[in-house]
Protein backbone atom coordinates (compact mmCIF):
# COMPACT_ATOMS: atom_id res chain seq x y z
CA UNK A 1 0.00 0.00 0.00
CA UNK A 2 1.35 3.63 -1.09
CA UNK A 3 1.16 6.30 1.32
CA UNK A 4 -1.19 8.18 0.22
CA UNK A 5 0.29 11.79 0.72
CA UNK A 6 3.32 11.57 -1.49
CA UNK A 7 2.29 7.88 -3.23
CA UNK A 8 5.95 7.24 -3.50
CA UNK A 9 6.58 5.44 -0.32
CA UNK A 10 5.01 2.44 1.10
CA UNK A 11 2.79 3.44 4.18
CA UNK A 12 3.74 2.61 7.76
CA UNK A 13 1.48 4.58 9.91
CA UNK A 14 -1.93 4.16 9.86
CA UNK A 15 -3.95 6.38 11.61
CA UNK A 16 -7.60 5.69 13.00
CA UNK A 17 -10.04 7.82 14.43
CA UNK A 18 -13.43 6.71 15.63
CA UNK A 19 -15.85 9.47 17.55
CA UNK A 20 -18.88 8.03 18.52
CA UNK A 21 -19.02 5.54 15.55
CA UNK A 22 -17.71 8.36 12.54
CA UNK A 23 -14.44 7.09 11.51
CA UNK A 24 -11.52 8.54 9.49
CA UNK A 25 -8.47 7.09 8.34
CA UNK A 26 -5.43 8.03 6.80
CA UNK A 27 -2.08 5.67 5.58
CA UNK A 28 0.95 7.41 5.31
CA UNK A 29 4.88 7.17 4.80
CA UNK A 30 7.08 7.34 8.11
CA UNK A 31 8.21 10.53 6.33
CA UNK A 32 4.90 12.21 5.61
CA UNK A 33 3.50 11.59 8.89
CA UNK A 34 6.49 13.28 10.69
CA UNK A 35 5.85 16.12 8.63
CA UNK A 36 1.89 15.86 9.54
CA UNK A 37 2.67 15.44 13.02
CA UNK A 38 4.91 18.68 13.06
CA UNK A 39 2.44 20.96 11.19
CA UNK A 40 -0.68 19.77 13.53
CA UNK A 41 -2.90 19.40 10.33
CA UNK A 42 -3.28 15.45 11.60
CA UNK A 43 -6.18 15.98 13.83
CA UNK A 44 -5.51 12.30 14.20
CA UNK A 45 -1.98 11.10 14.96
CA UNK A 46 -0.11 9.03 17.60
CA UNK A 47 -0.35 12.19 19.74
CA UNK A 48 -3.80 12.70 20.11
CA UNK A 49 -5.83 9.98 21.90
CA UNK A 50 -8.91 11.55 22.08
CA UNK A 51 -8.57 13.17 25.77
CA UNK A 52 -7.35 16.57 24.87
CA UNK A 53 -9.57 17.74 22.18
CA UNK A 54 -12.80 19.47 22.54
CA UNK A 55 -15.57 17.03 22.72
CA UNK A 56 -18.43 16.96 19.62
CA UNK A 57 -15.54 17.51 17.14
CA UNK A 58 -14.68 20.73 15.43
CA UNK A 59 -16.08 23.45 18.23
CA UNK A 60 -15.36 26.41 16.13
CA UNK A 61 -17.88 25.30 13.47
CA UNK A 62 -20.04 24.08 15.70
CA UNK A 63 -20.11 27.48 17.65
CA UNK A 64 -20.38 29.09 14.69
CA UNK A 65 -23.56 27.59 13.20
CA UNK A 66 -25.18 27.93 16.26
CA UNK A 67 -24.44 31.25 16.62
CA UNK A 68 -26.16 32.40 13.35
CA UNK A 69 -29.08 33.46 14.85
CA UNK A 70 -31.16 36.30 12.45
CA UNK A 71 -31.51 39.22 15.02
CA UNK A 72 -27.92 39.58 15.53
CA UNK A 73 -27.34 40.88 11.90
CA UNK A 74 -30.00 43.58 12.51
CA UNK A 75 -29.95 46.42 14.91
CA UNK A 76 -27.22 48.59 12.52
CA UNK A 77 -27.98 51.80 14.18
CA UNK A 78 -27.54 50.91 17.71
CA UNK A 79 -24.01 51.12 19.23
CA UNK A 80 -22.77 47.38 18.85
CA UNK A 81 -22.37 46.09 22.96
CA UNK A 82 -18.37 45.62 23.83
CA UNK A 83 -17.20 43.67 26.84
CA UNK A 84 -15.43 45.96 29.21
CA UNK A 85 -12.64 43.55 30.05
CA UNK A 86 -11.80 42.45 26.86
CA UNK A 87 -13.50 44.46 24.37
CA UNK A 88 -14.77 41.84 22.28
CA UNK A 89 -18.53 42.57 20.68
CA UNK A 90 -21.11 39.61 20.20
CA UNK A 91 -19.59 39.68 16.63
CA UNK A 92 -16.19 38.65 17.26
CA UNK A 93 -17.42 35.62 20.07
CA UNK A 94 -19.15 34.51 17.04
CA UNK A 95 -16.26 34.23 14.44
CA UNK A 96 -14.07 32.78 16.85
CA UNK A 97 -16.12 30.41 18.35
CA UNK A 98 -14.95 31.25 21.87
CA UNK A 99 -15.45 33.81 24.84
CA UNK A 100 -12.62 36.50 24.75
CA UNK A 101 -12.16 36.55 28.39
CA UNK A 102 -14.76 35.50 31.26
CA UNK A 103 -15.93 38.29 31.78
CA UNK A 104 -17.94 37.97 28.08
CA UNK A 105 -20.02 35.41 30.11
CA UNK A 106 -21.77 38.51 31.92
CA UNK A 107 -22.10 40.49 29.23
CA UNK A 108 -23.25 38.53 26.91
CA UNK A 109 -25.14 36.34 29.28
CA UNK A 110 -28.53 36.45 27.32
CA UNK A 111 -27.39 36.31 23.85
CA UNK A 112 -25.14 33.08 24.88
CA UNK A 113 -27.66 31.52 26.94
CA UNK A 114 -29.29 28.89 24.20
CA UNK A 115 -26.22 28.05 22.81
CA UNK A 116 -24.92 27.03 26.39
CA UNK A 117 -28.16 25.13 26.52
CA UNK A 118 -27.82 23.46 23.19
CA UNK A 119 -23.76 22.53 24.38
CA UNK A 120 -24.83 21.29 27.71
CA UNK A 121 -28.44 20.61 27.79
CA UNK A 122 -28.66 23.18 30.82
CA UNK A 123 -27.33 26.57 31.71
CA UNK A 124 -26.73 25.71 35.65
CA UNK A 125 -23.79 24.56 37.30
CA UNK A 126 -23.85 21.96 39.69
CA UNK A 127 -20.59 21.26 41.45
CA UNK A 128 -17.55 22.39 43.24
CA UNK A 129 -16.99 26.36 43.44
CA UNK A 130 -13.75 28.56 44.58
CA UNK A 131 -13.57 29.39 48.21
CA UNK A 132 -14.62 32.68 47.93
CA UNK A 133 -18.67 31.59 46.34
CA UNK A 134 -18.04 28.21 48.41
CA UNK A 135 -20.05 28.96 51.16
CA UNK A 136 -23.10 30.31 49.16
CA UNK A 137 -22.63 27.21 46.92
CA UNK A 138 -23.26 24.66 49.56
CA UNK A 139 -25.74 26.19 51.13
CA UNK A 140 -27.74 25.92 47.85
CA UNK A 141 -26.43 22.67 47.01
CA UNK A 142 -27.86 21.53 50.81
CA UNK A 143 -31.38 23.37 49.93
CA UNK A 144 -31.55 21.61 46.65
CA UNK A 145 -30.92 18.17 48.74
CA UNK A 146 -32.80 19.12 51.37
CA UNK A 147 -36.12 19.70 48.66
CA UNK A 148 -35.49 16.38 46.73
CA UNK A 149 -35.55 14.43 50.69
CA UNK A 150 -38.72 15.98 51.21
CA UNK A 151 -40.09 15.08 48.27
CA UNK A 152 -38.77 11.56 48.71
CA UNK A 153 -40.04 11.48 52.28
CA UNK A 154 -43.90 12.49 51.12
CA UNK A 155 -44.03 10.24 47.96
CA UNK A 156 -42.87 7.32 50.70
CA UNK A 157 -45.84 8.35 53.01
CA UNK A 158 -43.41 9.61 55.58
CA UNK A 159 -44.52 12.31 57.01
CA UNK A 160 -42.53 12.37 59.85
CA UNK A 161 -39.14 12.40 57.60
CA UNK A 162 -40.77 15.01 55.94
CA UNK A 163 -41.91 17.51 58.91
CA UNK A 164 -38.31 17.20 59.83
CA UNK A 165 -36.64 17.87 56.58
CA UNK A 166 -39.20 20.87 56.32
CA UNK A 167 -37.93 22.44 59.75
CA UNK A 168 -34.56 21.89 58.68
CA UNK A 169 -35.00 24.08 55.43
CA UNK A 170 -36.98 26.55 57.08
CA UNK A 171 -34.07 27.28 59.66
CA UNK A 172 -31.74 27.52 56.82
CA UNK A 173 -33.79 29.89 54.88
CA UNK A 174 -34.33 31.56 57.92
CA UNK A 175 -30.61 32.01 58.90
CA UNK A 176 -30.44 33.06 54.76
CA UNK A 177 -32.40 35.86 55.00
CA UNK A 178 -34.81 34.58 52.55
CA UNK A 179 -38.62 33.30 53.85
CA UNK A 180 -40.04 33.71 50.52
CA UNK A 181 -42.09 30.16 49.72
CA UNK B 1 8.93 7.98 38.21
CA UNK B 2 7.15 8.20 35.06
CA UNK B 3 3.18 7.37 34.95
CA UNK B 4 3.68 4.70 33.04
CA UNK B 5 6.24 2.99 35.26
CA UNK B 6 3.86 2.06 37.77
CA UNK B 7 1.19 -0.65 38.10
CA UNK B 8 -2.35 -0.25 38.87
CA UNK B 9 -5.76 -2.12 39.46
CA UNK B 10 -7.71 -3.87 36.95
CA UNK B 11 -4.16 -3.15 34.43
CA UNK B 12 -5.82 -5.99 32.57
CA UNK B 13 -7.81 -4.05 30.58
CA UNK B 14 -7.66 -0.04 32.26
CA UNK B 15 -4.30 1.72 31.06
CA UNK B 16 -4.43 4.88 33.02
CA UNK B 17 -7.19 7.29 34.66
CA UNK B 18 -7.08 10.75 33.72
CA UNK B 19 -8.82 14.08 35.07
CA UNK B 20 -8.30 17.56 33.64
CA UNK B 21 -9.42 20.80 35.46
CA UNK B 22 -9.70 23.60 32.87
CA UNK B 23 -9.10 26.94 35.26
CA UNK B 24 -9.00 31.01 34.87
CA UNK B 25 -7.65 33.89 36.31
CA UNK B 26 -10.41 36.59 36.29
CA UNK B 27 -9.04 39.99 34.88
CA UNK B 28 -7.16 38.67 31.97
CA UNK B 29 -8.26 37.96 28.86
CA UNK B 30 -8.23 34.66 27.13
CA UNK B 31 -5.96 33.05 24.24
CA UNK B 32 -5.11 35.58 21.34
CA UNK B 33 -6.26 39.03 23.12
CA UNK B 34 -3.11 38.00 25.38
CA UNK B 35 -0.27 39.88 24.58
CA UNK B 36 2.97 38.83 25.59
CA UNK B 37 3.51 40.73 29.35
CA UNK B 38 0.21 39.76 30.64
CA UNK B 39 0.93 35.84 29.26
CA UNK B 40 4.53 36.12 31.65
CA UNK B 41 2.47 37.99 34.31
CA UNK B 42 0.21 35.08 34.04
CA UNK B 43 2.88 32.59 34.50
CA UNK B 44 4.46 34.55 37.08
CA UNK B 45 1.66 34.02 39.37
CA UNK B 46 0.50 30.59 39.11
CA UNK B 47 4.28 29.68 39.62
CA UNK B 48 4.18 31.78 42.97
CA UNK B 49 1.02 29.70 43.88
CA UNK B 50 2.21 26.43 43.46
CA UNK B 51 6.28 26.25 43.55
CA UNK B 52 6.35 27.01 47.21
CA UNK B 53 8.31 23.75 47.75
CA UNK B 54 9.92 21.16 46.35
CA UNK B 55 6.45 19.26 45.95
CA UNK B 56 5.93 20.87 42.20
CA UNK B 57 8.77 21.91 39.43
CA UNK B 58 8.55 24.68 37.18
CA UNK B 59 9.61 24.74 33.26
CA UNK B 60 9.87 27.33 30.50
CA UNK B 61 8.20 25.19 27.94
CA UNK B 62 8.56 27.14 25.27
CA UNK B 63 12.66 26.82 25.80
CA UNK B 64 12.54 23.14 25.04
CA UNK B 65 13.54 21.44 21.51
CA UNK B 66 10.93 20.66 19.48
CA UNK B 67 11.46 17.09 20.13
CA UNK B 68 10.99 17.52 23.48
CA UNK B 69 7.89 19.31 23.10
CA UNK B 70 6.52 16.31 21.16
CA UNK B 71 7.73 14.10 22.86
CA UNK B 72 5.63 15.23 26.24
CA UNK B 73 2.84 15.07 24.00
CA UNK B 74 3.25 11.10 23.26
CA UNK B 75 3.89 10.32 27.19
CA UNK B 76 0.22 11.85 27.55
CA UNK B 77 1.64 14.68 29.62
CA UNK B 78 0.69 17.85 27.45
CA UNK B 79 -1.65 17.83 25.44
CA UNK B 80 -0.35 18.19 21.14
CA UNK B 81 -1.71 21.61 20.63
CA UNK B 82 0.27 22.52 23.49
CA UNK B 83 3.25 20.75 22.51
CA UNK B 84 3.05 22.19 19.06
CA UNK B 85 2.31 26.38 20.28
CA UNK B 86 3.77 29.39 20.05
CA UNK B 87 4.73 31.69 22.74
CA UNK B 88 5.10 31.92 26.15
CA UNK B 89 4.00 28.93 28.07
CA UNK B 90 5.07 27.13 31.04
CA UNK B 91 4.69 23.67 32.50
CA UNK B 92 4.31 22.62 36.09
CA UNK B 93 4.98 19.23 37.30
CA UNK B 94 4.84 17.68 40.16
CA UNK B 95 7.19 15.34 41.93
CA UNK B 96 5.35 12.15 41.81
CA UNK B 97 5.20 12.46 37.91
CA UNK B 98 0.94 12.01 38.17
CA UNK B 99 0.31 16.17 37.83
CA UNK B 100 0.97 18.26 35.42
CA UNK B 101 -0.35 21.89 35.13
CA UNK B 102 -0.28 23.12 31.27
CA UNK B 103 -0.18 27.05 31.72
CA UNK B 104 -1.37 28.93 28.56
CA UNK B 105 -2.83 26.19 26.79
CA UNK B 106 -6.45 27.04 25.33
CA UNK B 107 -7.08 28.22 28.63
CA UNK B 108 -4.98 30.41 31.39
CA UNK B 109 -4.15 27.07 33.59
CA UNK B 110 -5.21 23.23 32.87
CA UNK B 111 -4.25 21.01 35.55
CA UNK B 112 -4.53 17.39 34.23
CA UNK B 113 -3.45 14.43 36.46
CA UNK B 114 -2.82 10.69 35.01
CA UNK B 115 -2.66 7.79 36.82
CA UNK B 116 -1.94 3.61 36.21
CA UNK B 117 -4.84 1.35 35.66
CA UNK B 118 -8.48 2.19 37.13
CA UNK B 119 -7.85 5.14 39.73
CA UNK B 120 -10.22 8.09 38.63
CA UNK B 121 -10.68 8.67 42.99
CA UNK B 122 -6.85 8.98 42.99
CA UNK B 123 -6.37 11.14 39.85
CA UNK B 124 -9.24 13.33 40.85
CA UNK B 125 -8.07 13.91 44.34
CA UNK B 126 -4.76 15.20 42.35
CA UNK B 127 -6.21 17.16 40.58
CA UNK B 128 -8.27 18.43 43.02
CA UNK B 129 -5.58 19.10 45.59
CA UNK B 130 -3.66 21.56 42.66
CA UNK B 131 -7.26 23.34 42.20
CA UNK B 132 -7.74 24.05 45.92
CA UNK B 133 -3.41 25.25 45.94
CA UNK B 134 -4.39 27.66 43.10
CA UNK B 135 -8.16 29.14 44.35
CA UNK B 136 -6.22 29.83 47.88
CA UNK B 137 -3.30 31.94 46.31
CA UNK B 138 -5.69 33.36 42.84
CA UNK B 139 -9.18 34.63 41.73
CA UNK B 140 -10.25 31.93 39.65
CA UNK B 141 -12.79 33.02 37.17
CA UNK B 142 -16.05 31.57 38.30
CA UNK B 143 -20.14 32.57 37.68
CA UNK B 144 -22.34 31.45 40.21
CA UNK B 145 -24.90 30.14 37.02
CA UNK B 146 -22.48 29.07 34.82
CA UNK B 147 -19.45 27.52 37.14
CA UNK B 148 -16.13 27.46 36.32
CA UNK B 149 -15.35 29.85 33.07
CA UNK B 150 -13.71 28.70 30.42
CA UNK B 151 -12.38 30.16 26.77
CA UNK B 152 -14.56 27.63 25.06
CA UNK B 153 -18.33 27.01 26.13
CA UNK B 154 -17.86 23.50 25.74
CA UNK B 155 -16.20 23.36 29.05
CA UNK B 156 -18.06 25.41 31.36
CA UNK B 157 -19.19 24.66 34.67
CA UNK B 158 -16.67 21.67 36.50
CA UNK B 159 -14.70 22.47 33.73
CA UNK B 160 -13.49 18.70 34.15
CA UNK B 161 -12.54 15.94 31.77
CA UNK B 162 -12.59 12.61 33.35
CA UNK B 163 -11.43 9.70 31.47
CA UNK B 164 -10.03 6.35 31.28
CA UNK B 165 -7.95 4.50 28.89
CA UNK B 166 -8.92 1.03 27.64
CA UNK B 167 -7.35 -1.71 26.33
CA UNK B 168 -10.08 -3.56 24.44
CA UNK B 169 -9.04 -6.31 22.27
CA UNK B 170 -12.17 -8.61 22.79
CA UNK B 171 -14.45 -6.05 22.66
CA UNK B 172 -13.06 -4.68 19.28
CA UNK B 173 -12.78 -7.92 17.72
CA UNK B 174 -16.21 -8.49 18.73
CA UNK B 175 -17.20 -5.91 16.33
CA UNK B 176 -19.48 -4.44 19.39
CA UNK B 177 -17.64 -1.11 19.90
CA UNK B 178 -20.12 0.77 17.53
CA UNK B 179 -23.25 -0.32 19.11
CA UNK B 180 -20.53 0.38 22.47
CA UNK B 181 -20.67 4.60 20.69
CA UNK B 182 -24.02 4.77 20.40
CA UNK B 183 -25.13 3.20 23.76
CA UNK B 184 -22.18 5.97 25.43
CA UNK B 185 -23.51 9.26 23.24
CA UNK B 186 -26.51 8.64 24.43
CA UNK B 187 -25.48 8.87 28.23
CA UNK B 188 -23.20 11.75 27.86
CA UNK B 189 -20.09 9.78 27.78
CA UNK B 190 -17.56 9.82 24.66
CA UNK B 191 -15.46 7.01 23.40
CA UNK B 192 -12.63 7.60 20.67
CA UNK B 193 -10.42 4.66 19.02
CA UNK B 194 -6.71 5.49 19.47
CA UNK B 195 -4.81 5.64 16.40
CA UNK B 196 -1.87 4.26 15.51
CA UNK B 197 -3.23 0.75 14.09
CA UNK B 198 -3.14 -1.30 11.50
CA UNK B 199 -5.60 -2.31 8.59
CA UNK B 200 -3.90 -5.77 9.99
CA UNK B 201 -5.59 -5.45 13.40
CA UNK B 202 -8.36 -3.33 15.09
CA UNK B 203 -7.40 -0.72 16.92
CA UNK B 204 -7.62 -1.97 20.52
CA UNK B 205 -6.75 1.43 22.93
CA UNK B 206 -9.70 3.35 23.33
CA UNK B 207 -10.34 7.19 25.63
CA UNK B 208 -13.74 6.73 27.09
CA UNK B 209 -14.57 10.46 28.74
CA UNK B 210 -17.81 12.85 29.96
CA UNK B 211 -18.88 15.00 27.20
CA UNK B 212 -21.03 17.49 29.52
CA UNK B 213 -19.48 19.65 31.96
CA UNK B 214 -22.49 22.00 32.96
CA UNK B 215 -24.91 20.79 35.59
CA UNK B 216 -23.23 17.64 35.99
CA UNK B 217 -21.05 18.02 39.29
CA UNK B 218 -17.50 16.35 39.82
CA UNK B 219 -18.67 13.38 41.96
CA UNK B 220 -21.35 12.49 39.76
CA UNK B 221 -19.09 12.79 36.52
CA UNK B 222 -16.63 10.46 37.95
CA UNK B 223 -19.24 8.29 39.46
CA UNK B 224 -20.88 7.63 36.34
CA UNK B 225 -17.53 7.20 34.21
CA UNK B 226 -16.51 4.65 37.09
CA UNK B 227 -19.76 2.68 36.78
CA UNK B 228 -19.79 2.57 33.23
CA UNK B 229 -16.30 1.19 32.63
CA UNK B 230 -16.73 -1.39 35.30
CA UNK B 231 -19.19 -2.64 33.31
CA UNK B 232 -17.04 -2.24 30.29
CA UNK B 233 -14.23 -3.93 32.42
CA UNK B 234 -16.37 -7.50 32.72
CA UNK B 235 -17.56 -7.68 29.26
CA UNK B 236 -14.33 -7.11 27.82
CA UNK B 237 -12.99 -9.97 30.24
CA UNK B 238 -15.85 -12.27 29.27
CA UNK B 239 -14.83 -11.69 25.55
CA UNK B 240 -11.44 -12.14 25.57
CA UNK B 241 -12.14 -15.44 27.22
CA UNK B 242 -14.61 -16.57 24.63
CA UNK B 243 -11.92 -15.78 21.90
CA UNK B 244 -9.95 -17.66 23.61
CA UNK B 245 -11.66 -20.99 24.03
CA UNK B 246 -13.03 -20.73 20.41
CA UNK B 247 -9.47 -21.26 19.20
CA UNK B 248 -6.64 -21.73 21.72
CA UNK B 249 -4.06 -22.85 19.82
CA UNK B 250 -4.65 -19.75 17.00
CA UNK B 251 -4.75 -17.30 19.39
CA UNK B 252 -1.61 -19.05 22.00
CA UNK B 253 0.29 -19.01 18.04
CA UNK B 254 -0.23 -15.23 17.81
CA UNK B 255 0.83 -13.86 20.94
CA UNK B 256 3.99 -16.27 20.88
CA UNK B 257 4.62 -15.14 17.31
CA UNK B 258 4.64 -11.68 18.24
CA UNK B 259 6.58 -11.87 21.31
CA UNK B 260 9.15 -13.51 19.18
CA UNK B 261 9.06 -10.81 17.15
CA UNK B 262 9.72 -8.47 19.90
CA UNK B 263 12.77 -10.33 21.66
CA UNK B 264 14.37 -10.61 17.94
CA UNK B 265 13.36 -7.95 15.40
CA UNK B 266 16.19 -5.88 14.38
CA UNK B 267 13.49 -3.27 12.65
CA UNK B 268 10.22 -1.95 14.06
CA UNK B 269 7.72 0.63 13.14
CA UNK B 270 4.98 1.99 14.53
CA UNK B 271 2.31 0.11 13.22
CA UNK B 272 4.17 -3.05 13.71
CA UNK B 273 4.81 -1.84 17.46
CA UNK B 274 1.20 -1.60 17.93
CA UNK B 275 0.38 -5.05 16.51
CA UNK B 276 2.70 -6.46 18.85
CA UNK B 277 1.50 -4.86 21.67
CA UNK B 278 -2.27 -5.50 21.39
CA UNK B 279 -1.57 -9.10 20.49
CA UNK B 280 1.35 -9.57 23.57
CA UNK B 281 -0.58 -7.80 26.46
CA UNK B 282 -3.78 -10.01 25.18
CA UNK B 283 -1.72 -13.02 25.99
CA UNK B 284 -0.67 -11.45 29.06
CA UNK B 285 -3.64 -11.25 30.59
CA UNK B 286 -5.13 -14.75 29.28
CA UNK B 287 -2.09 -16.40 31.10
CA UNK B 288 -1.22 -17.74 27.91
CA UNK B 289 2.48 -15.81 28.35
CA UNK B 290 4.13 -14.77 32.16
CA UNK B 291 7.22 -13.36 31.19
CA UNK B 292 6.35 -9.89 30.84
CA UNK B 293 3.53 -7.56 32.28
CA UNK B 294 1.17 -5.32 31.20
CA UNK B 295 2.65 -2.91 32.83
CA UNK B 296 5.79 -3.19 30.32
CA UNK B 297 3.92 -3.44 27.82
CA UNK B 298 2.84 0.17 28.46
CA UNK B 299 6.39 1.41 28.93
CA UNK B 300 7.21 -0.19 25.74
CA UNK B 301 4.43 1.01 23.77
CA UNK B 302 5.23 4.82 25.33
CA UNK B 303 8.69 4.79 25.10
CA UNK B 304 8.93 3.55 21.76
CA UNK B 305 6.70 6.53 20.29
CA UNK B 306 8.65 8.83 17.47
CA UNK B 307 9.74 11.73 19.39
CA UNK B 308 10.51 10.01 22.88
CA UNK B 309 12.40 7.67 20.77
CA UNK B 310 15.00 10.51 19.04
CA UNK B 311 14.51 12.35 22.51
CA UNK B 312 16.13 9.36 24.57
CA UNK B 313 18.59 8.03 21.54
CA UNK B 314 21.10 10.68 19.87
CA UNK B 315 21.50 7.93 16.87
CA UNK B 316 18.21 9.00 15.90
CA UNK B 317 18.47 10.73 12.30
CA UNK B 318 15.42 9.41 10.25
CA UNK B 319 13.03 6.85 10.34
CA UNK B 320 15.51 3.76 9.56
CA UNK B 321 17.77 4.72 12.50
CA UNK B 322 14.14 4.73 14.18
CA UNK B 323 13.09 1.49 13.98
CA UNK B 324 16.50 0.11 15.07
CA UNK B 325 16.18 2.26 17.91
CA UNK B 326 12.84 1.05 18.68
CA UNK B 327 13.32 -2.44 18.22
CA UNK B 328 16.58 -2.03 20.48
CA UNK B 329 14.12 -0.42 23.08
CA UNK B 330 11.69 -3.04 22.89
CA UNK B 331 14.54 -5.93 23.55
CA UNK B 332 16.22 -3.43 26.59
CA UNK B 333 12.56 -2.71 28.43
CA UNK B 334 11.46 -6.31 28.26
CA UNK B 335 14.76 -7.71 29.75
CA UNK B 336 14.77 -4.13 32.12
CA UNK B 337 14.38 -4.75 36.03
CA UNK B 338 10.97 -6.16 35.68
CA UNK B 339 11.22 -8.86 33.08
CA UNK B 340 12.14 -12.38 34.02
CA UNK B 341 14.14 -13.44 30.72
ZN1 LIG C 1 4.62 9.69 2.04
ZN1 LIG D 1 -14.62 39.82 27.38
Amino acid sequence: MLCERCKKNNATVFYRESINGKERSLSLCEECADKARKNGELETDLLNDGFFSEPLGGVDKLFGSLFGFPQLVGHKSAPEKKCSLCGATFRDLMSEGKAGCPECYRTFSDELSSTISRIHGTTSHTGGAPSRFKADRDLKDKIKSLEKGIKAAVDEENYEEAARLRDELRAIRAEKGDETK
Amino acid sequence: MKWYENTGRDHDVIVSSRVRLARNLVDYPFGNRLDDTSKKEIIAKVKDALCDGKKYTFRDFASLSETERIAAAEEHTVSPEFARGTGPRALIESADGSSFVMVLEEDHVRIQTITPGFSLDEAFDKAREIDQKLDSKLNIAYDEKLGYLTHCPTNLGTGMRASVMMFLPGTARSGSVRNLSNQLGKIGLTIRGMAGEGSSADGCLFQISNQVTLGVSEEETIAKLTKITERLIEQERALRKKMFEQDPDALTDRVMRAYGTMLYAALIDTEELFRLYSDVRLGVSLGVIDCVTAEQLDRILIGCMPAVLMRDNENVRDARSRDKARAETVRRLLSGPEGKN
